[in-house]
């Protein structure tokens, strides 16, 4: 991917199945990530970043020492991921609240993240 | 007032001019407001000053109450009610049956169809194993980071909430286990999108973890491929990736639900709570009679 090749740990290897398949991570390696994540977007919110692959140099230095926890316990194509989500869900917020302000009128469900053809 | 009746009122007398051979009956509607003395005549219009009563008291408490009665007004207020209950739940009845219709294709089937698969113990699992019970289908992968999880929790608890609780493990290869879970009411599928990482072992470590009652299903890059384009889901997964490599893939993320016979009835989306989902299960299973 090239965002993190620079001195980055990631998670232990996974264990590999019967067949010869790694496993995927199981439900207490995914709430470490996520933990590892919600570490790492916390010290974003405090500093004012949001888009930490586009302000790459900016979120290192603030949060150097919770990029390392979130690459620890996060597959990197997850780790890309989270960060593209939490641009994306930014700007929907952003686009709802200026709709809001326009006076839209919200109708009832939800689309969007339920839409389809997005990514899991 | 009384000017715009008097035209009616010489039209009314011109009228009965014109019928005056009938004499008798005349007089009776004239004399009808002053006493009842013409009803004798065989054109009487009712017979209701023939109506006897048993006691002084039945009279009086008819008087009173008039036609009406407290059983009168029971009967009228549980029949109401018994048809506003059953009106409701026609309806409800008939938009589910318009769903259902809805989505069922002329002809070949607009989502679903047949496929060939295998499941976690690796055996052949294909369309023909749907046949029979109402089959929740759920597309994912077990390297994803976040919405399928959710969603596979969610999917438990409806598959507990529809089947009741505690699923024979899918793993149990006795044959009363494989006959006891043939009874339950809905069959929940996983089919991975990607199926260069998720092998048959793979599926069952993962998917354990959710319900022992998941079929997880996997097959070759072609055959997974095929079935995704049958359910119109979207599949990304490149081709011949290679081992240990780090990719995630994009899928559409509903729940379809199939008809015994295998046609889509209704999909299930991430606004619908298990409970929400839950209930729109039952009420096509429900329904269902067989045809």
């Amino acid at each position: 991917m090239g965002f993190f090749s620079t001195t980055t740990t990631s998670p232990p290897p996974p264990k590999i199945s019967s067949d010869g398949a790694p496993i995927a991570p199981d439900r207490t390696q995914r709430a470490k990530c996520w933990e590892g994540r919600d570490g790492y977007f916390k010290c974003l919110d405090k500093n004012g970043i949001i888009d930490s692959i586009g302000e790459k140099d900016k979120a290192e230095k603030a949060c150097a020492s919770e990029a390392r926890g979130f690459e620890a316990n996060c597959a990197s194509s997850w780790v890309t991921y989270f960060k593209k989500r939490r641009v994306m869900e930014y700007q929907k917020f952003q686009t709802m609240e200026k709709l809001r302000a326009e006076g839209a009128q919200e109708m009832p469900g939800e689309i969007g993240q339920g839409a389809p053809g997005q990514k899991p | 007032m009384s000017k715009s009746f008097t035209p009616s009122r010489s039209l009314l007398s011109s009228f009965s001019r014109s019928l005056k051979h009938d004499k008798p009956t005349q007089q009776c509607l004239r004399l009808r407001n002053i006493n009842a003395s013409c009803l004798h005549t065989p054109k009487s219009f009712s017979t209701s000053s023939a109506r006897t009563y048993k006691t002084v008291e039945e009279a009086r408490s008819r008087y009173k109450s008039g036609p009406f009665s407290y059983r009168a007004g029971l009967l009228f207020l549980t029949s109401g009610a018994g048809l506003i209950f059953y009106f409701r739940y026609e309806k409800a009845r008939m938009e589910r049956l318009r769903v259902a219709e809805a989505t069922k294709g002329v002809g070949r089937p607009k989502v679903g169809g047949p496929f060939e698969l295998v499941d976690q113990e690796g055996r052949r699992f294909t369309d023909e194993d749907m046949r029979g019970r109402y089959s929740l289908v759920y597309f994912g992968f077990s390297h994803c980071p976040d919405i399928c999880p959710e969603e596979l929790d969610k999917m438990a608890v409806m598959i507990d909430l529809v089947n009741g609780e505690g699923g024979t493990a899918n793993s149990e290869s006795s044959r009363d286990g494989k006959e006891k879970e043939k009874q339950r009411k809905l069959l929940p599928l996983f089919i991975t999108c990607d199926p260069a990482r998720d092998t048959p072992a793979v599926l069952k470590e993962y998917l354990k973890e959710f319900h022992a009652g998941i079929v997880g299903l996997t097959g070759t890059w072609e055959q997974v491929k095929d079935v995704c384009k049958k359910y119109r889901v979207y599949f990304s997964t490149p081709e011949g990736v290679k081992q240990g490599q780090d990719y995630l893939v994009d899928h559409s993320i509903y729940f379809y639900l199939m008809d015994p016979e295998g046609d889509f009835v209704e999909a299930i989306g991430r606004q619908h709570s298990p409970e929400q989902a839950a209930k729109i299960i039952e009420g096509h299973v429900g329904d269902w009679k067989g045809k």
